[in-house]
């Protein structure tokens, strides 16, 4: 623009000079020249005012024009302005933030290269689950696809203990094979990759580490021989990770899987799968070889494989899918309330601009056109839409770090999320969208005024445009059909919600405080010895504090979110030494494979389940008695019993279950205790099988003690203090039990409540909504309720006119709301519990509260009518 | 009698001023300083274009499309702005030109009728 502006500038120049060589040469003297030529030339500023009206998009000028008259318009109505601005900001900030923590979690790339490429692959196995995979079909997929540039198998290993890198502590360590960094994409930035000399049987340990771990540790330099210790294992560091890598999701320490002896079970389901696609290979491609591949295994390998099927999923869906359906969820309701929002937003324009119908007409009858104030509209709801959009994405900013903080533990990737380019742009199409609907409905009410009309109407105040009045009222009840079905699901959700909390998980939910810690112990008897002692130590030192009542240990606590749940297939045997050896079912005979069944297996202190308040129905529980070196003893639960030995006593009978911790001594059961929803209590309880963690202790290094008695406040540090005094270079957390509990219903939880929030603002925008509607509609009919009290008309029913039609929008957006939460009951439906989507007292609940809100709403102004008297609505005319 | 003038040029210009400068760039690329002096040369010092008047309306045409500008030296040694014709507008002179004529041509048959 600047340089348009020089240059019409010398060209005018140019022109002036001509002018003044001419009347010289026309025998001007110089100065005389000039002067003529300025008087001819005229104004200069007019001049370029009017070329440049030639070049500038004349359109965008004239809006930009319109839009600062439509700002000193509004700001002569500061309510008005307040009023709306804020409303639309509410709805727009609720949409960017709930889309932005949609987008951040479920859309943004991994921070990899071509990250669409990396894929999980899993088995499927009889029941049609994803399942993990054995490490034979492993190698026949690496070996027998050509649609993967790499693949590698890997096996989390959660939280062991490490000594050596500073303090002890807890960290994440992750097995992984050959090219598990090829199929990430990811090198080292300090150190190198594992080598080949280091991939195999009996080589030294060797580690790489996440870049958070380093810097702890040791900084920035390059790893140089430091050696990390877990237990009696030793692992020099070789590598360092760049920063933010961490998959699976918070490992701190990879070493290489080719160090232990390959598996040749197709059943032992002991790895997760990775793959990096080939170039120019579609996922569709892939999942079609994968799966015909699998197929043909399993006519191969029958019985010695529980694999039908498998499938490749990317990585991303897999990493989110649990809050995947969360999010839809939240950033739909969100979606709802925009709409809400808006529709008052149009209300509001709307009573505005019924109420400038005068100011049009005159513009109309001095000359304007229609479009010219259709555009003055568009201008003004701009204003109000960018300002709008502005506060709401300023909003938005600090709700999504609010999300951030306080969001549920179960939704991965939060860190990171903010309202940055997607929702920006997310933020400028919706405000533009919104502007534009906003300003179509608003002049579709405006476009019936005619000059004379509109005029006349000044002096008499008429009901206004019957046809704005329609559009006002579809407003209205689109509102409380929004807002209803918002409600409904807000209701669901905390019914839900509450649902849940009361259900019995089988074990006492008192609080009590909860310390893990882990053992680091290499199966030698000496280890293994050594660690019954260590736990019997804390266990003892633990039940000697103060105020202790009971102390029960086990290694996987119910209700921990790390998700340690072992469970395998265990065997019936007709005599304690019928099967000594444990080398897979297919070398079984089919009469004992038909005596297997499935449980959890749980290693317990004879405390743990006084501690935890798991009833005893039957036989006895697992006390002091069972010595390491006495007959092994299992205690069952309920539902194990019933299915496993239906109509027939379990006590007395013998299992092996030996594949799960190597110890192939049989188990006697000698009781059945109540059953426990260990994963959270919408979980199923699961059959599980106890034994002595005394007796049995291999893969019980990592436990788990409930403490009951003190409240676990004042006893978390002495506890972990314990655990340290007993060993130092085992670290110890502490949690409670209600603590652990909130981790699990914190998705429902925050759930329940923001879309609680939604629908309490979305309730509040539809009650002004409607009394903003009856307001005026009362006192745009205070001369006819007038001349109808005046003609005798009771006023009670005058007041009835107008609630009835209150009554009226809202039964009809009610039944609307009912068909809108219809629609995403499916959304719904996945995250309650023991309530159905459609639930006849919830959605009634929600009809009759939206009814009776739209009643009161509508009668607040209707009662102003009981005050009018006909003289004096007569005066105000 | 001067200032009468300017002021009939002015009411004559309205509607043909496109006409007029696309006629006058019929012939050559021309700078706006040119473009006045060949109308008011061309019309025996009848039609003057107000500079006014003149630049808006390039500006407007080279919006159009119907002409285009470029810089070049004059045979004085000044950088000068030189609009000539697009072929669209030299389409739309032959147009205008031919409108004029059978609308010109039209009035002096209705002024001549009413002399007879």
């Amino acid at each position: 623009m600047v340089k348009r502006d020089e240059r019409l500038q010398e060209e005018l120049q140019f022109h002036l000079d001509q002018q003044i060589a001419k009347n010289i040469r026309n025998g001007m003297t110089p100065a005389e020249a000039r002067r003529s030529a300025l008087v001819k030339f005229g104004g200069v500023e007019p001049m370029r005012e009017a070329a440049r009206d030639q070049w500038r998009g004349t359109w965008l000028f004239d809006l930009g024009r319109d839009m600062r008259v439509g700002l000193r318009a509004l700001a002569r109505v500061p309510t008005f302005a307040v009023t709306v601005i804020l409303t639309f900001a509410l709805g727009i900030g609720a949409a960017v933030a709930m889309f932005s923590v949609f987008e951040g979690v479920l859309l943004r790339p991994l921070t990899l290269p071509e990250p669409d490429r990396v894929v999980r692959l899993f088995q499927i196995n009889g029941g049609g689950n994803r399942n993990a995979v054995s490490e034979p079909n492993f190698n026949d997929w690496r070996d027998g696809t050509t649609s993967f540039a790499a693949m590698a198998q890997f096996s989390p290993w959660g939280q062991v203990p490490v000594a050596g890198a500073g303090d002890a502590q807890l960290a994440s360590l992750t097995v992984v094979s050959r090219h598990f960094f090829d199929v990430m994409g990811v090198r080292p930035v300090l150190g190198r990759s594992f080598v080949a000399e280091e991939q195999q049987v009996g080589a030294a340990g060797v580690a790489i580490v996440s870049a958070e771990f380093w810097r702890r540790w040791r900084g920035d330099e390059a790893p140089q021989g430091e050696v990390l210790r877990s237990g009696t294992t030793t692992y020099t560091v070789v590598g360092v990770m760049p920063d933010g890598f961490d998959y699976p999701v918070g490992t701190s320490i990879w070493t290489p899987r080719e160090q232990a002896p390959p598996q040749t079970g197709r059943t032992a389901h002991n790895f997760q799968v990775i793959a990096r696609l080939a170039n120019d290979v579609s996922l569709e491609r892939a999942q079609t070889e994968l799966s015909a591949l699998s197929r043909q295994l399993k006519t191969v390998h029958g019985d010695r494989t529980s694999m039908i099927d498998a499938t490749a999923l990317p990585l991303l869906d897999v990493l989110t899918g649990t809050s995947r359906p969360t999010l839809r969820l939240l950033f739909a309701a969100s979606l709802l309330l925009l709409v809400v929002a808006c529709t008052n937003v149009s209300n509001l324009l709307m009573v505005r601009s019924g109420a400038r119908r005068a100011e049009f007409a005159v513009q109309l009858a001095l000359g304007a056109t229609a479009g010219r104030i259709g555009r003055q509209l568009l201008a003004e709801t701009l204003v109000v839409c960018l300002v709008g959009a502005a506060l709401g994405v300023a909003a938005a900013t600090a709700a999504v770090r609010l999300f951030v903080a306080m969001g549920p533990a179960t939704v991965q990737r939060l860190d990171g999320v903010s309202v940055s380019g997607p929702g920006l742009l997310f933020a400028v199409c919706v405000s533009v969208l919104a502007a534009t609907v906003l300003s179509l409905v608003t002049a579709a009410g405006a476009r019936s005024v005619r000059i004379a009309d509109a005029l006349a109407d000044t002096t008499r105040s008429g009901t206004g445009s019957r046809r704005q009045m329609r559009v006002r009222e579809g407003l209205i009840v689109t509102q409380v059909a929004l807002t209803m079905a918002l409600l409904a699901g807000a209701a669901l959700l905390g019914r839900s919600l509450h649902a849940v909390t009361q259900v019995d998980p089988g074990f006492s939910l008192d609080d009590g405080l909860i310390l893990s810690f882990t053992i680091p112990s290499d199966g030698t008897p000496d280890a293994l010895t050594r660690q019954v002692a260590l736990q019997d130590a804390v266990v003892a030192r633990l039940r000697a504090q103060p105020g202790v009542e009971t102390v029960g240990l086990i290694n996987a606590f119910p209700l921990s979110a790390d998700g340690f749940f072992p469970n395998g297939t265990f065997i019936e045997m007709t005599r304690p030494d019928e099967i000594t050896t444990f080398d897979g079912f297919d070398r079984w005979a089919p009469d004992v494979k038909a005596r297997s069944g499935q449980a959890r297996f749980r290693k317990v202190s004879a405390d743990y389940f006084r501690a935890m308040d798991i009833p005893l129905k039957r036989g006895r529980l697992i006390d002091d008695r069972d010595a390491p070196n006495g007959t092994h003893v299992a205690v069952i639960s309920q539902s194990l019993a019933d299915t496993q030995w239906p109509g027939r006593d379990p006590l007395g009978r013998w299992i092996q279950f030996g594949n799960m911790d190597g110890d192939l001594r049989a188990i006697e059961i000698v009781g059945i205790v109540g059953d426990v929803r260990e994963l959270s209590p919408e979980s199923q309880p699961a059959p599980a099988l106890y034994v002595s963690a005394r007796q049995r202790p291999r893969q019980a290094g990592r436990a788990s003690v409930i403490v009951r008695g003190p409240s676990p406040g004042t006893l978390a540090e002495s506890a972990r203090r314990i655990v340290r005094e007993v060993d130092p270079e085992v670290p110890a957390t502490t949690t409670t039990v209600s603590a652990a509990l909130d981790v699990i219903l914190s998705a429902r939880r925050f759930t329940a409540w923001l879309i609680g929030a939604f629908g309490t603002a979305a309730l509040i925008l539809a009650t002004l909504g409607v009394y903003g509607l009856f307001a005026f509609t009362v006192s745009q009919r205070t001369r006819e309720m007038g001349i109808r009290m005046a003609l005798g008309a009771e006023p009670r029913s005058l007041v009835w006119l107008v609630v009835r039609r209150g009554l009226v929008l809202a039964s009809v957006g009610a039944v609307i709301g009912v068909v809108v939460s219809r629609l995403g009951s499916d959304t719904l439906a996945a995250q309650l519990y023991n309530v159905s989507p459609g639930d006849p007292v919830t959605i009634g609940g929600a009809i009759v509260a939206m009814v009776l809100i739209s009643c009161l709403a509508s009668y607040a102004p209707a009662r102003r009518i009981l005050k009018q008297t006909p003289g004096r609505t007569w005066r105000d005319v | 009698m001067a200032t009468r003038l300017d002021k009939e040029a002015a009411a004559i210009l309205q509607g043909t001023l496109d006409m007029l400068v696309l006629r006058a760039l019929q012939l050559e690329p021309m700078h706006g300083w040119g473009i006045t002096e060949r109308i008011e040369q061309w019309s025996e010092e009848v039609l003057c274009v107000g500079q006014g008047t003149l630049y808006p309306a390039l500006y407007r045409l080279e919006r159009q499309g119907l002409i285009v500008s470029d810089w070049q030296t004059t045979e004085n040694n000044r950088r000068a702005r030189y609009y000539r014709l697009t072929p669209a507008g030299r389409k739309h002179l032959t147009q205008e030109i031919r409108d004029w004529q059978r609308m010109s041509r039209a009035i002096n048959l209705v002024l001549q009728a009413a002399k007879g």
